[in-house]
């Protein structure tokens, strides 16, 4: 059976599938079985109780550590139908990481415009061929300077990390992720470490994106960000995203047949309502879906049946 | 209260005063000194350390030549090279030691030894390596300040945090890039805080060798002079020393806060 549900999409659909995903370190069995379908121009909140391998996940796709069973493919425009397996960190993933997403020693300006310098030109092309390395380089300035102006930090393109605050250095690195136009952005709980008004602010970019994407779709184009976020505010997670993935080491193994913790899989996989950057926002639409999550995904015991709430592609088909 | 700020010019009035108060401090000890033995030379006076300075600096009439120029030349031709050497070498061997494991994995038992070993102590083997004259302080020198500069560098790298590593290489970055556009730029204030921190062993090894088995340099004349109690060339000798170094570490802060100005130590 697919444990996803019956229906399977479009092919040219989709950007990122895993197929039976398992991870661990040494001994430590920490993925199991992880089986997603990322529509592309979908924005997928990942949740799931402490250590139970979100970042692990991430890690596996972005390609520093692959995973030890299953794969991970990355479908674009160039790979075609079948899309290629991730096995090594690559251009087309983007990362954003609640720390340590800048390099402390390049202004906003640069940081966001060494992704392109890093991607278009060689360490030997900037040393031979100056003239033409300078032109290029002008003009990755200019788009640096627009993309931070699209995440409104016209007046800091010139300060250090250190000179920002925590919420000007998420959306540097969230510019610097975008302008590389990557297949997938990953953030790894972006606002983790944000007061609550900051927060705000780019739970609301992010809905913003969410808006250019579905503009994109209306006129018939592939939409241009598709995106993972990882954060352990259930509420973040319902509002930013359109669909909620909730991995968790709780979940009756013992049924099949596992002698021990096999690791944590997907036990919950459902749309969650789409906002608007116009209306206000209101938690209390989603508390049945909060309270149902926060049963199914972060309650030890009882341990659920891993299938019974991933029903995020049969739901769609049904519609 | 503890750390409690104060006003620059409070700061660099107190930081002239203190000087101040050691010359004056030198000035009443020199003169007393003057006041019980005329012909005394353990505490000259501004005078007699001026004519010790001009005799350093004519030429000798016995050695027929200017102490203070060939001294110079001397010591400072070791220092620069076995520095410039120690800390080139230490910077690769450091890049390379953090980047890649088996490396360090090779080197690092070695080097936490070879920190433990006083290169004056080892002076006769590097006499043997590579001969008397100014070989033998280069080397020294050199391999004096690589092991616990090397390790340094190394420390530095491997502090960089494995975020931006990854974030590196979903720019596109390749390995090469990673390790001189993004660790070295990383690293360099701390390689530069490391240089500086190396000058004074340096010195050290150098002035202690000289004194040892050196024909010409500031460690021999140093040794030589006061042998005769001659303090009147003995401290401007150490005047010029201490300038030296001051103005090494000085240079080094001012090109650190040039090429890296997004770092700040706590001052
Ligand atoms: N490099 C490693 N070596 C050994 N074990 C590791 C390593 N990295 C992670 N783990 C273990 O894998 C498990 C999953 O870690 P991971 O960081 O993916 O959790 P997480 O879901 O992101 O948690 P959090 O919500 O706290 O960020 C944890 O139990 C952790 O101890
Ligand atoms: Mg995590």
């Amino acid at each position: 059976m697919n444990p996803e549900g019956d229906a399977s999409p479009a092919a040219g659909d989709i950007a990122l599938e895993s197929r039976g995903v398992g991870h661990g370190f040494g001994a430590k069995a920490v993925l199991f079985d992880v089986n997603l379908k990322l529509r592309r121009g979908q924005f997928l909140s990942l949740v799931g109780p402490s250590g139970c391998g979100k970042s692990t996940f991430l890690r596996a796709i972005v390609g520093t550590h692959p995973p030890r069973a299953g794969e991970l493919r990355l479908f674009s425009a160039e790979s075609g139908d079948e899309g290629k397996v991730i096995d090594a960190p690559g251009r087309d993933r983007g990362i954003v990481y609640q720390q340590y997403s800048l390099f402390p020693f390049l202004t906003a300006r640069e940081n966001v415009a060494i992704g392109p310098m890093l991607d278009q030109t060689s360490l030997a092309f900037r040393c031979l061929r100056r003239l033409r390395w300078r032109q290029l380089r002008r003009e990755q300035w200019r788009a640096a300077g627009d993309m931070l102006e699209k995440v409104k930090l016209a007046d800091a393109m010139n300060l250090y990390p250190h000179e920002m605050s925590g919420g000007m250095r998420q959306r540097v690195a969230l510019a610097q992720a975008m302008i590389m136009k990557p297949e997938i952005i990953l953030l790894d709980e972006p606002f983790g470490a944000l007061d609550e008004a900051t927060r705000e602010d780019l739970q609301y970019m992010l809905l913003s994106l969410y808006e250019e994407n579905q503009k994109a779709v209306r006129q018939g184009n592939r939409p241009p960000y598709t995106l993972i976020i990882v954060t352990h505010e259930l509420n973040e997670a319902i509002y930013v995203g359109d669909r909620l993935v909730g991995l968790s080491q709780f979940w009756d193994w013992r049924k099949e047949g596992h002698a021990a913790a096999p690791g944590a899989t997907v036990v919950y996989d459902k749309p969650t309502p789409v906002f608007d950057t116009k209306t206000a926002r209101n938690f209390e639409r989603f508390t049945a879906q909060r309270e149902e999550i926060r049963r199914v995904v972060f309650e030890p015991a009882p341990p659920c049946d891993r299938h019974q709430h991933v029903v995020y592609w049969r739901e769609q088909t049904a519609r | 209260m503890i750390r409690r700020p104060i006003k620059s010019s409070t700061a660099a009035f107190l930081g002239v005063l203190s000087v101040l108060l050691l010359l004056g401090g030198y000035t009443f000890l020199a003169h007393r000194q003057y006041q019980r033995n005329p012909d005394d030379t353990t505490i000259p006076r501004w005078s007699q350390l001026h004519k010790g300075l001009q005799s350093a600096i004519e030429v000798n009439r016995r050695s027929e030549d200017r102490w203070l120029v060939v001294d110079a030349v001397a010591s400072g031709q070791r220092l620069f090279l076995g520095l410039a050497g120690g800390v080139a070498a230490s910077l690769l061997l450091g890049l390379a030691m953090g980047c890649f494991t088996p490396i360090e994995a090779f080197l690092h038992p070695p080097l936490s030894l070879l920190a433990k070993v006083p290169p004056t102590a080892a002076l006769a083997v590097f006499f043997v390596l590579v001969g008397t004259g100014n070989n033998m302080y280069v080397a020294m020198i050199a391999f004096g300040v690589l092991p616990t500069m090397t390790l340094t560098v190394n420390l530095a790298v491997k502090e960089f945090p494995d975020e931006l590593l990854y974030k590196a290489y979903t720019l596109g970055a390749s390995h090469m890039e990673v390790v001189w556009t993004i660790i070295f730029r990383q690293v360099l204030p701390r390689f530069i805080d490391a240089f500086r921190l190396s000058i004074g062993p340096a010195m050290v090894y150098l002035i202690a060798a000289e004194m040892v088995v050196g024909d010409v340099g500031f460690g021999y004349r140093i040794r030589l002079q006061s042998k005769l109690l001659n303090m009147s060339v003995v401290y401007p000798y150490l005047a010029i020393l201490a300038a030296f170094g001051f103005g090494m570490d000085s240079l080094l802060r001012l090109l650190q806060r040039k090429l890296c100005p997004w770092y700040e130590p706590r001052r």
